[in-house]
Parts: C-alpha cells; structure tokens; sequence
C-alpha cells in the first residue's frame, strides 16, 4: 500500500522533471560545441548575477509595468466598445469590415507608426501595447455579446432587469467565455509587443537589454534574458489561467454538466 | 384580467411576409387556469410571446388588468420551455429568484422573505446554494417557477414548461402547478402541445388551428376542481374531453 | 446585401475619417497624411518592382516558415498522442516551451543568422509550432477509445489506425491549429523583417520610416493589413474544402 503510494509519487515526478532533466543535460553536452551556446551552469550563473540586480527595478519591472498598463487600457477600450458594437446589429455591420482591417494588420508594424505620433517613450511603448491587444479583446467581446442567449434575454426583458444590472449580470457575465478567450489572446500579443516596441530607440527595459547583450557577444547574458522572458510568459500565463478559472468556473462547471 | 383582442401577426421580411397569427379573440379572468393546445407549429409561442409583449404585434390589442401591453408588463411573469437557457448559470439558485426582486427595489427582509418561501414551495429550499446546471431538468424547471413565484405576479404565462421533461417529473410538476395557482390566486395561461396535460390542469382549454392561426373551441373543462393523477385521469369525462380535442386538433391538421 | 453596404459605408466613414482628420489641421499632416495621400502613395508602390519583390519575400518567410512548423507540430503531435505515456512525459516541457513569447529569440536568431530569411524561419517556426501541436494533441486525445481499440482488436496496423482512425477525427483539429498559427506566422515574419532587418515587407517599413517617407510607412501598413486580411481567407478557405466532407462541419452547417 505504502509502496504503491510512493510508486505513483514517484511516477509523478518523473513525469514531470524527467524530460526537462534529460534536455538540460543534452544541452550541457552539446554547450560546449558551439560559441553561441554557453553551458547551463554559465547560463545559470548569468541569470543570477544578470537579473537579481538593480536590473530588476530599472529594466524588468518598468517593462511589466507598459505591459500591464497597456493590457489594462486595451481591455477597457476592447470591452467598452465591444459591448455596444455587440448589441447592435447595424453598428456590427458598419463596423466588422473596418475591424476585421486593422485586425488582420500585424501589430508590430505600428511600431514605426507609433514612434512618428508619440515619440520613443513610456507613452508610444504602452501605446504599442494597446494597440496590438485590444482586437482580439474588442472582436470576442462583440461576437460573445452577439451570441448572447435569447431566452436568457427574453428573462430579462420580462423580469424588468434592465440598464446597469442588465450589463453586469447578464451581458458581460454571459460574453465573459468569449471576452477571456480574447484576453489570453492579447496577452500573448501583448509581451511580444512589450519586448518589441523596446528594441527600438530605446535605452532601457527588457527588449532593450537583451539585444544589448546580443550586440556585445554577451551570450551567457543574452540566453539568461531569453530565459528570464520566458519565466515571465510562463507566470503570466500560469496566473492568466488561475483568474480564469475563477472568473468562468460557471462555464466548467455548465460543460461538464451537459457532457 | 387578460384581454386579447383580434390578434394578429405577420412575419414580414424584405421577400415574404409570413401570416403567423390570422385573428384571437379571448379573456381570462382573474385567478383563472386556461390552457392553450393545438397542433405543432400553430404559433403557440408567436401567442404568448406576443401576450408577454416580447414581440410587437401586428394588429389588435392585448390589454392586462386592463391596460394595453407595449412591452413586457410589470406583473406578469413568464415560464420558459427551455429551462436551461432561461437561469442565469453563472448565479446560484438563490440569486437567479432573487434578481428580479432586486431590480424591483423589494426591500431586503421581505426579499430573503419571498425567496425563501417560493424556494420552499417548489421543494428546493436545500438546493439554494447550488447552481442550475448542478441540478436534473425537472428542478431547474422548479427553480424557475419559484423565480415566478417570488415575482408576485398577477399573471403568469407557461410556454411549454414540461415539454423537455421526464414523464414522471412532469406528472409532480403538473401538481405542483395546479397546487401554486390554488395557493396563490394568480392567472395563469398555460401553454402546451400535450392535449391530456391541457386537460388535466385547465378550468377551460382553447384549442388553436393551424397557422395562420384562429381559435378552433374554447371548450370548459367541467371535471370536479380537486384533480389528481390517478382518479382525475381515469375519469370517463376526461377521456372524452381528451377524445373531443383531439379528434379538433386532427381536424385542423388535415385542413391545412 | 444590406449588411454589405452598411460595411461599404463603415469603410467609406474610416476613410472621410483619414482624410478630413489631416485636412481640418487636428493632427499634422506631416505625421498623418491624409487617406487620399496613403491610397495614392500605395498605388505608386504598387507598380514598383522591389515592393513585389519584398512582398514576395514576406510571403515566402511566411509560407515556408508554417510549413516546417505544421510538419514538425503534426509528427511530434500525433507520436505524443499515440504512443503511451508520453504525453504526460512531454506535458510539463509543453507547458514551459509554449508561452515563451517567440520575440525572446531575436536576438539569438541575429547571432545565428543574420538579417536573413533564416532568421524569419526561426521566429515563424517556433511561434507556429506550438499552436499547431496544442491542436494537435487536442485532436489525438478526442479519437473515441472504443473505436481505437476496435481497430486494435481486428489488428490494424499503427500506420493503418493513424492513417484511417487517428487522422480523420484530429483534422479538424488540425486545420484550426493551422488557421491559429497562420496569423501568428505572419505577425513573426513581418517581425523578423521589421525588428532584425531581414528582406521583406517589414524592412521596407523600416527603411520608410527611417528615411522619413511618412506617407509610404503608412501605405506599407495598409499593404499589410489586406495581406494579412488575404491570409486569413485563403486559410479559411483551405480549411472549410479540406473539411468539406467531415461530419463534425456538415452537422454544424445542418443545425
């Protein structure tokens, strides 16, 4: 009994560190090969002396910071406009060509764009963000709002829940499926963004340093950074996942239900 | 209590206009029971989603207590066929009875009051904390009706509340139903395709025609007001209302 | 009909937007032209060899890129799926590699290989896999277990079960991972010209900007805006002839 407890512990672990444990050892028997390909323990020794420095206050945190505030802004604009486009069938049909446009524009080119209007600083940075992460936000808020359940609607109408209460308790929570889907979207978009709109004319951040790094052949450092981002896409994404948990264990619990 | 007068609905669409509802004339008085039955595709819904003033008309009137209905009126609730679309899923049980009393603005107490007594008389008062799609179809239905129940209605509209459930389910909900209406007091029109369901729970039963439609009978069940499952359906006045209506019914498919 | 010129209307509305914004002095004409001037300015380009030559490149970064990635996701996807255990091996490394955003790679892809295609290659690549291979494994995972162990038990080869059970129902799977990863492939591309300087359309943006051609940043973007909308559609399409005849489309284009 016990051993068997222990067994599948065992298996468990396995299962989860076996495959990065061999991978980190390929590496480290490949590393010394290649002059672009440091070994693990100069990578790790980099990461430490790299990043648990004043780096953390002037190039790491300010950089989540354009992120979050980019992300927040887009998510405001994105729902906000998505809702009333979403109710509406005529504004939905004026305006899905126009979005369905400036969608399919790959956002890093506003880059340059952004540049020209606000300059090379915070402001044009968050700017980016926004606004390569408010389409997938704004386009899934309005087809979550379009595909709103009639008779949920109907129930409303008949039960005289209307204008505020309408929005919160009906609308938002009913496109909120959608609307999350849109979110994981924009955030993905959002640190490529992040990073990109700092290896432009930029003299600090994340982007920015490790370029840097690259230029100057520093490559323990510069694999340390591509480490480092990837921890951060790894969190943000881990606590995307916890929130959305949270916020649609409705939607789980109803998909479970009907299965 | 519910007046409707030369109903009439067209479908209209930039290539055809489709004529649902040709002309309904009828009443229900206050604290009535009265069933509507009639062949599938009758425009039953088109009626009562017209009644509920969810869909405009296009022509004549429906008056509630006497006042002409433009839009959903305020005492009136309605019970859906599709009970799993018709609850909130992201709100408990409770929540989803208790948001039409807070759009309302009925003072607390007496909320928790209503909530907890319409929960009780639909036998889910233990079910208050969970969510709808935890429960089987016949509670959610129940969860419904208590959400009507709580609402005060003077008039409440059923638009094939039983149709997606079990034959047994069905039998205690037509019970319960009945069991409400002589609790409350409250007008109901309750929609159906069942023809022994129409009988078994209304004090008259309108039988519509084909769509476009008109009213083919509105026939008074004249069977003892205490019914049962058992004695009220056995009852050889009951197969002849059931027989009666059906033989309309197929009458009015065959005119098509 | 009607949604179409209430969507004509929109477009028309977005363009009297661009060119009165400018006309009317509310922002410089210097850093936004107006729409008259970017249509005008894109059309001039449009006649222009290197334009066809960059877009050429674009595309071909794009292509080639999705290419290798669906191939690779599509293999490494459907060996995890089938063979035993190895899902919930690889499952954790999945989940580390996946949100490592692809931009992280710039600099490594400079190193290695310059402002070139090969550049291109490793960003696309890597964003693209990924999305392909979720879909993937989604799509293995959803093969019925009875049906698996029918063709089992009447001694279907593993090629035979892949080719006839496994591939069929992970299809449409598949074409949803391609359609995801089609969109992304293009944002990398653009990216790695834009960002690392390999040819394309996204260079040229670059060198627009750089030389202060305020009107031809501005017609590039638009070009790459319909080229990207050109993207989208023709993976749609690709996907709804590839799936024409699979039962889970006919029955949602039934209900």
């Amino acid at each position: 009994m016990k051993a068997g407890v222990r067994g599948k512990a065992g298996v468990r672990v396995v299962r989860l560190f076996g495959l990065p444990v061999l991978l980190v050892l390929g590496w480290w028997l490949v590393s010394g090969r290649s002059f672009y390909l440091p070994d693990p323990v100069r990578v790790a020794r980099a990461f430490g002396q790299t990043w648990f420095s004043a780096r953390v206050f002037d190039d790491v945190l300010p950089s989540i910071g354009r992120l979050l505030a980019g992300y927040a802004l887009a998510t405001v604009l994105g729902v906000g406009l998505g809702v009333p486009i979403g109710l509406s069938p005529r504004l939905r049909a004026t305006l899905e060509p126009v979005l369905e446009f400036f969608r399919a524009i790959p956002p890093p080119v506003l880059v340059p764009l952004l540049m020209l209007l606000a300059g090379i600083d915070t402001p044009m940075k968050v700017l980016v963000i926004v606004s390569g992460c408010v389409w997938p936000i704004l386009l899934n808020t309005v087809e979550g709002v379009r595909a709103l359940d009639e008779v949920l609607a109907d129930t409303c109408r008949m039960y005289g829940v209307h204008g505020a209460t309408r929005l919160r308790r009906f609308v938002l929570r009913g496109a909120s499926p959608q609307i999350m889907a849109g979110l994981r979207q924009a955030l993905s978009i959002g640190i490529i963004l992040m990073v990109i709109s700092e290896m432009f004319a930029s003299s600090s951040g994340l982007g920015f340093t490790i370029v840097l790094f690259q230029r100057q052949f520093q490559i323990a450092e510069m694999w340390s950074g591509i480490l480092l981002l990837g921890l951060i896409g790894l969190t943000l994404s881990l606590l995307f996942r916890f929130v959305e948990r949270r916020v649609l264990s409705w939607y789980y619990g109803a998909g479970a239900a009907r299965a | 209590m519910l007046e409707i007068a030369e109903l009439r609905k067209v479908y209209e669409s930039p290539n055809r206009s489709v004529e649902a509802i040709r002309s309904l004339t009828f009443s229900v008085g206050a604290g009535e029971l009265v069933c509507v039955v009639g062949p599938s595709g009758c425009g039953k819904t088109t009626l009562l989603r017209s009644i509920a003033g969810l869909l405009p008309v296009s022509g004549g009137q429906v008056r509630v207590a006497g006042v002409p209905v433009t839009g959903p009126p305020p005492r009136m609730a309605v019970v859906f066929q599709e009970y799993g679309r018709s609850l909130f899923p992201w709100m408990t049980v409770r929540q989803n009875v208790e948001l039409p009393l807070k759009e309302k603005r009925v003072p607390r107490p007496r909320r928790l009051e209503l909530v907890r007594e319409s929960l009780e008389s639909v036998g889910l008062t233990d079910a208050a904390d969970a969510h709808p799609w935890q429960l089987s179809g016949g509670m959610q239905q129940r969860v419904a009706i208590a959400r009507a129940v709580a609402y005060e209605p003077q008039v409440l509209l059923m638009d094939e509340p039983f149709a997606a459930v079990d034959a047994q389910t069905r039998a205690d909900l037509e019970d319960l139903i009945l069991a409400l209406w002589r609790d409350l007091g409250v007008t109901i029109l309750f929609v159906t395709h069942d023809i022994d369901e129409a009988v078994y729970l209304g004090q008259r039963v309108i039988v519509l025609s084909s769509s476009p439609t008109v009213i083919m009978e509105d026939l008074k069940i004249d069977l003892p007001a205490q019914r049962d499952q058992l004695t009220t359906r056995s009852l050889p006045r009951f197969g002849e209302l059931r027989g009666h209506i059906y033989e309309r019914i197929q009458r009015a498919r065959e005119a098509r | 009909m009607r949604r179409l010129l209430y969507g004509l209307a929109g477009l028309a509305g977005l363009l009297a937007l661009l060119e009165a914004v400018p006309r009317l002095g509310l922002v410089d004409e210097r850093f936004l032209p107006p729409a008259s001037r970017i249509l005008g300015t894109l059309a001039g380009q449009l006649v222009t060899a290197e334009l066809w030559l960059a877009l050429g490149e674009t595309v071909l970064g794009w292509a080639l890129g999705l290419a290798i990635a669906f191939c690779l996701a599509v293999a490494a996807g459907v060996v995890i799926g089938i063979v035993p255990g190895l899902r919930a091996a690889t499952h954790s490394t999945v989940e580390f590699l996946r949100p490592i955003p692809s931009v992280a790679l710039v600099p490594l892809a400079t190193l290695l290989y310059g402002p070139s295609l090969g550049s291109t290659l490793l960003l696309v690549v890597y964003a693209s896999f990924w999305q392909v291979l979720i879909q993937v494994l989604y799509g293995v995972a959803a093969v019925d277990p009875v049906a698996y162990d029918t063709a089992r038990s009447y001694g279907l080869s593993s090629w035979s079960r892949v080719r006839h059970l496994v591939w069929p129902t992970a299809l449409p799977y598949v074409m949803t991972g391609l359609r995801l990863a089609a969109a992304v492939a293009f944002i990398l591309a653009v990216t790695a010209e834009l960002v690392i300087g390999s040819p394309g359309l996204g260079a040229e943006i670059q060198v627009a900007q750089n030389s202060g051609a305020v009107p031809t940043v501005y017609a590039l973007i638009v070009l790459a805006g319909l080229v990207g909308i050109g993207v989208n559609a023709a993976v749609r399409l690709l996907e709804r002839r590839v799936l024409s005849w699979h039962p889970a489309v006919r029955s949602e284009a039934g209900t």
